[in-house]
């Protein structure tokens, strides 16, 4: 008979006696704090207790450093979000949903040009409108801003020319939506129209006006924003290549395609602070950016994130629109609310960047990866964003999984006159990683041996190091393609198959985390900090700064807290909407949260269960490490029968001080190249996925429909299984709208022709494939419970596995996304002209027959698999460095093993052109070497 | 918020009353626009498109929305379309694949045959249509010419994306139209009108009151097959209709959507082919019937690609035929 801390009203239950009488210890209505007088504790579910600790829970990875931690509480137990009551009873707050007395609508003034000089604005007529009460043009607001510290070239409104057509121009707040429309038709805007440009590949040349212009470092005066490149490895492998494979991508941009369009309320309050409510995946930025523009001190600026109708990055960056609410609100003393159509949602953007992509790969003729080039330029819009980030991402997530010979790449990211590309789930490595993946098939299918054979027989161990130096911690690939090849019956399809129907894999490289805070000083301040606070009632706040989008970090948070102290989740309240009572945290973006903010919450936890411990010993008499917690209990472990209450305890270690207070950070250790670039897509951990999807083609009309997918993922610990599974069956639908459908398509005259949910194809349930999720739990040494990210890796592999499919079904290899049918027909029609073949009923679909090599990457790989379970349990510990595949000493610093060994030399442009469109920009000569002062 | 402009709905609740208000909003130069459903007409609505002061609604007319073998009221739902069991089976499985079941659930048999045409340079909001400087169809008094074929302000090129209709075409249809100059009957295929702003023969103030059916069209059998990239919410980006009586290979009668500003009749073609109940003749009657349309660039999916595909959906949809002997 248990009725524990649930204050639910009236909740009194089995509480009654039949004689009437008061059941002891319980009153009708349950006081605040009641309970926990049950003397007998109940027993620890072993099965959800680590065997290294005592109970039954399976750990084939290995000890981990919170084992110690686990009550068996709810970690690693299917929990239903904590804000799902909220949202499915429509309780939910999101952006839209606020509401302020005397609040007036503002409206955004966009550009109709795609690039142009503003010469005058004219808002005489549009100020002397009965209703209306303010307008904002960027004369108000001068300053720049943008999402990274080192490109801000964002206004709150157009400052001088307008870059794209949805450019921000003015804002209008009136009475009435409808007056702020009439008032915005009567601003006069003077023009004089520039020349725009829309190819990215047109942006490495001279132009009169270079959209942006980058200073002393700007490139000739082309719009090129950003190049990098990065070599490492020895290339003499490549010369003697038994297998190439070289394509080249086109990849159309896509966008998050969230549910909740963009709004914000602003509202200066009765002290002259600012008030503002937006769904935002990364307040802290925002809160930074609004100081900075509007010129008020960080500490009279209150974010306060609204609930997130889905962000997928594109809720990431400060968004000119809400300095414009804020602007507006400041003029007319009243608060402002600004909500977007959909249309301006995709002006806005930041969706992933259309691309184009070469990667070279080269096999030896032991099927080792001698080579991996890649080139990528990308297409950035018409502001940063993201985009120095992205120039990176596109090529060094690139580096793992697998064991490279040499890695060579060159990245470039340029300015066009479209809405500005930005983060987007998967951020930067889906397009590279499709075509890799595709490349190793092509290589596997030249070398005639199984693709999955392939990629087992050249994986990186786990506790390794990538050729570019990031740090391997965990590592669950081998085990991910075991599991998929397995339950997909891979050796009966693959190859096998009629025509029109295909099997294929792809695998996935994530970073749990970005390992630079990009604001501060990683030595010295934290990126996530979590404050626990318990008063006399026994129910935990927790106030953290973490965005939940919909992802379940507040869950997480709640289930990490919950496990420590031994307490339900009901009795954990997270606190995370206002900037004024959350600490700092860098937001929801680089699939950080459960990895930082879980990390720090346990530490917060660890402090709080210190208390409680030391206040039982006191009670008890038992020295804290002989006492356990178990549910609302502190037991000593020799004697169940000797214990204290939670409350007790906690009312014990309240004496004289109060509320227990405390304070839990998490900060990345050190890590990581000292080369150019060397912390993009560094993190201190790393998540791993393969997928294997199965796909019908409509051999005559190019349809593609994918039917199943088997997707397994490398989650380190699965927190909450059910958080994970739907991580993963929602990147599926994601990663298959890039695949088969969803693009953002730029017309003729450079339009964005498809602003709409419409003509922006998402697949609807009727494309939805049969998804089988499988976790895969490595136990990563660093991350809570062992946990890494679950958010933006399970998207990757989803794209390369439908592509090999596809191959497998019909026998052509796209190099374009999506796979819309007019394009998988146009291939199919090129393969039926170059075969000779009338009706492609007619064609036949690919077979494969093992080639000699296979013995010998399959005796390769079952000898991995050893070395990979004694590093992951860490029964062997020595080091483990990219090229020990290939022959060298791991002790011995690479350089001095072999001649041509490279890393990160002075790049020769002459060379770095003749690979793709991102190596031309590397031609361009920068202001600097010109002596130009500009 | 995209805001709705404001407008008077009216609501008759019979025939001739809804006949009057319309004669009299002629009269007094009201321009006014019907609505069934509204699942057409409200987007565009709320993209700003041809707006107008009134609008008059039939949904409160009684009596319209009665399913028979030989007629089908203009405000039947096509969610009931789709699962009646009185309705002829091709009539219902071209229903049923229009656009998603909340979509159909309001939508109406007469809403889809007076579809708008649509063209990615026209169903945009205001302030895109603005940013190119306007477009033939909604010119917003600028002249603009056509944004798909540049250079030529004779016609209007959008496309009309209507499901039912090729359907109702193979069965002969013909519909019953109604207005302040009184009622009167034509062939559905003497309805369109070639051009993406006219689209049809509705004169002002008439709207389509029922559809018939001959008699011969309980003996036909059909079949419809629709390209699109979504199961669910996609208009046709081609689609071909065939029907025929089975046993007698002449009967065969095609129609097309999806294609061109008005939906296709082909039934000329049958009789210049072969018999089409062999794989080959198949193949050559359905690649006349691609060769007797003309898509043009403004759906999602490329015209040439379109074109080609409507040979694969033409000799589908008689394999289809076939195969229900």
């Amino acid at each position: 008979m248990s009725t524990g801390y649930r204050q639910q009203p009236g909740s009194t239950g089995e509480a009654t006696r039949t004689d009437g009488k008061r059941v002891a210890g319980k009153l009708r209505f349950q006081p605040p704090g009641s309970g926990g007088s049950k003397p007998v504790a109940s027993p620890r579910d072993l099965d959800a207790i680590p065997e290294s600790v005592g109970g039954r829970e399976p750990q084939p990875a290995g000890h981990h450093v919170h084992d110690g931690l686990r009550t068996g509480t709810s970690v690693g137990r299917p929990t239903a979000l904590v804000d799902a009551n909220a949202k499915v009873t429509g309780q939910a707050w999101y952006g839209d949903d606020v509401r302020l007395a005397n609040e007036v609508i503002g409206r955004i003034l966009r550009s109709p040009h795609h690039y142009a000089r503003i010469r005058s604005i004219d808002t005489s007529a549009a100020e002397a409108m009965p209703g209306v009460l303010a307008i904002a043009t960027g004369e108000d607001a001068p300053d720049t801003f943008g999402v990274l510290p080192v490109t801000k070239d964002e206004h709150a409104m157009a400052v001088e020319k307008v870059r794209h057509v949805g450019d921000l121009v003015a804002c209008v707040a009136a009475v009435d939506e409808a007056t702020a429309m009439e008032a915005m038709n009567a601003i006069v805007v003077d023009y004089e129209v520039l020349n725009p440009e829309f190819d990215p590949r047109k942006g490495l040349e001279d132009v009169d006006e270079p959209i942006h212009w980058r200073g002393k470092y700007h490139v000739g005066k082309t719009n090129v924003q950003k190049r990098v490149h990065q070599a490492f490895g020895d290339r003499s492998a490549i010369d003697h290549a038994a297998a190439t494979s070289r394509r080249a991508w086109r990849f159309e941009g896509v966008h998050h395609g969230f549910t909740e369009p963009h709004a914000v309320v602003a509202h200066w309050d009765a002290n002259g602070r600012l008030q503002l409510y937006t769904p935002q995946q990364v307040p802290h930025y925002t809160h930074r950016a609004l100081a900075t523009v509007l010129k008020v001190p960080m500490h009279q600026i209150n974010v306060i994130r609204t609930f997130v109708g889905g962000g997928f990055g594109g809720k990431s960056d400060p968004f000119p629109h809400e300095m414009c609410a804020a602007i507006l609100a400041r003029k007319c003393g009243r608060p402002v609310r600004i909500t977007f159509d959909r249309e301006e949602v995709y002006w806005i953007n930041r969706g992933r960047h259309p691309s184009y992509i070469e990667v070279k790969l080269d096999a030896d003729k032991d099927g080792r990866i001698a080579g991996l080039d890649v080139d990528a330029l990308i297409d950035g819009g018409a502001f940063a964003s993201f985009g120095h980030v992205t120039s990176y991402y596109n090529g060094v997530l690139a580096t793992a999984p697998y064991e490279l010979g040499s890695f060579h790449y060159t990245g470039a990211r340029v300015w066009t006159n479209k809405p500005a590309s930005g983060a987007m789930r998967g951020h930067g490595a889906v397009n590279t990683r499709c075509a890799v993946e595709v490349g190793l098939d092509d290589i596997a299918e030249q070398l005639s041996v199984d693709p999955i054979s392939l990629r087992l027989a050249n994986l990186l161990p786990p506790h390794s190091r990538t050729i570019s130096g990031f740090r391997i911690t965990s590592n669950g690939m081998r085990e991910a393609l075991r599991r998929v090849k397995e339950e997909s019956g891979w050796d009966q399809k693959f190859r096998r198959m009629p025509l029109g129907k295909g099997i294929g894999i792809g695998c996935g490289f994530f970073i749990s985390g970005s390992g630079l805070p990009i604001h501060w000083d990683p030595n010295r301040f934290p990126h996530a900090t979590v404050h626990l606070q318990i008063d006399m009632d026994g129910g935990v706040t927790v106030h953290t700064g973490a965005a939940d989008i919909g992802q379940g970090s507040t869950t997480a948070v709640a289930q990490v807290v919950s496990e420590v102290l031994g307490l339900p989740l009901e009795m954990i309240h997270v606190r995370s909407h206002e900037s004024d009572t959350s600490p700092v945290d860098l937001g929801s973006y680089s699939s950080r949260v459960t990895f930082m903010n879980c990390n720090a919450a346990i530490r917060a936890a660890m402090e709080v269960r210190e208390q409680l411990l030391d206040a039982a010993w006191d009670m008890l008499g038992y020295h804290p490490s002989t006492l356990v917690l178990v549910d609302r209990r502190i037991v000593y472990k020799h004697d169940p029968s000797i214990s204290v209450s939670y409350l007790e305890a906690l009312h014990k270690a309240q004496e004289d001080k109060g509320a227990l207070i405390a304070r839990g950070a998490y900060r990345s250790p050190p890590m990581g190249g000292v080369h150019k670039g060397a912390a993009a897509g560094l993190a201190p951990a790393y998540s791993f996925s393969a997928y294997v999807a199965e796909v019908d083609v409509d051999i005559e009309t190019g349809l593609v429909k994918c039917t199943r997918v088997w997707a397994a993922h490398d989650c380190g610990k699965a927190l909450n299984p059910l958080a994970v599974e739907g991580q993963i069956i929602g990147s599926c639908h994601m990663g298959l709208g890039q695949v088969l459908s969803e693009r953002m398509v730029y017309g003729r005259t450079g339009h964005l022709q498809n602003a709409n949910l419409l003509q922006y194809q998402i697949p609807s349930v009727h494309e939805m494939p049969h998804v089988t999720p499988i976790i895969v739990e490595s136990s990563d040494p660093e991350g809570p419970f062992g946990a890494k990210e679950a958010g933006e890796g399970p998207l990757l592999p989803v794209l390369p596995a439908v592509c090999n499919a596809v191959y497998d079904a019909i026998g052509v290899r796209p190099s374009s996304l999506p796979l819309t049918p007019d394009v998988v027909w146009s291939d199919i029609q090129k393969r039926m002209k170059a075969e000779g073949v009338a009706d492609p009923l007619d064609l036949t679909s690919p077979r494969l027959v093992h080639g000699p090599l296979q013995a010998s990457l399959d005796e390769r790989a079952a000898e991995h698999a050893g070395r990979d379970s004694a590093r992951q349990r860490t029964d062997d510990t020595s080091p483990y460095v990219n090229g020990v595949l290939f022959g060298f000493d791991p002790e011995r610093p690479l350089e001095e093993q072999a001649m041509g060994w490279a890393s990160i030399d002075d790049p020769d442009p002459a060379k770095m052109a003749e690979m793709g469109y991102a190596g031309r920009a590397w031609l361009l000569k920068e202001q600097r070497h010109m002596g130009g002062d500009e | 918020m995209m805001l709705t402009p404001p407008f008077n709905l009216h609501h008759p609740t019979t025939v001739d009353e809804a006949c009057a208000l319309a004669a009299r909003l002629l009269e007094e130069g009201r321009p006014f626009d019907w609505v069934a459903g509204g699942t057409d007409l409200l987007p565009n609505y709320k993209w700003h498109i041809e707006t107008k002061p009134d609008v008059i609604s039939l949904a409160r007319i009684e009596g319209l929305d009665a399913i028979e073998t030989d007629r089908i009221g203009c405000m039947v739902r096509l969610h009931d379309l789709a699962i009646s069991e009185v309705a002829h089976p091709l009539i219902a499985t071209a229903a049923s694949k229009v656009a998603s079941s909340l979509i159909r659930r309001s939508a109406t048999l007469g809403g889809n045959l007076c579809l708008d045409t649509r063209c990615f340079w026209f169903n945009q909001s205001e302030d895109w249509r603005r940013s190119i400087d306007w477009c033939h169809k909604a010119d917003c008094g600028s002249g603009a010419e056509c944004r798909v074929i540049p250079n030529q302000n004779t016609l209007c090129v959008a496309t009309y994306q209507g499901d039912l209709a090729p359907s109702l075409l193979v069965l002969n249809a013909t519909v019953e139209l109604i207005g302040p100059s009184g009622a009167r009957t034509l062939p559905l295929r003497d309805f369109f009108q070639l051009d993406g702003i006219t689209r049809n023969v509705l004169k002002p103030g008439e709207f389509l009151l029922m559809v018939h059916l001959p008699e011969d069209a309980a003996k036909r059998r059909g079949a419809y097959r629709k390209l699109r990239v979504r199961e669910s919410w996609d208009f046709p980006e081609a689609g071909v209709a065939a029907s025929w009586v089975p046993g007698d290979v002449s009967s065969l009668r095609l129609a097309s959507t999806g294609l061109e500003s008005i939906p296709g009749v082909h039934d000329a073609l049958v009789a210049d082919h072969g018999d089409w109940t062999l794989p080959e003749g198949r193949r050559e009657l359905a690649e006349a019937v691609k060769g007797a349309v003309k898509p043009v660039n403004n759906t999602a999916l490329p015209p040439r690609y379109r074109k080609a595909m409507v040979s694969v959906l033409a000799a589908r949809a008689m394999g289809d035929l076939m195969e229900e002997v």
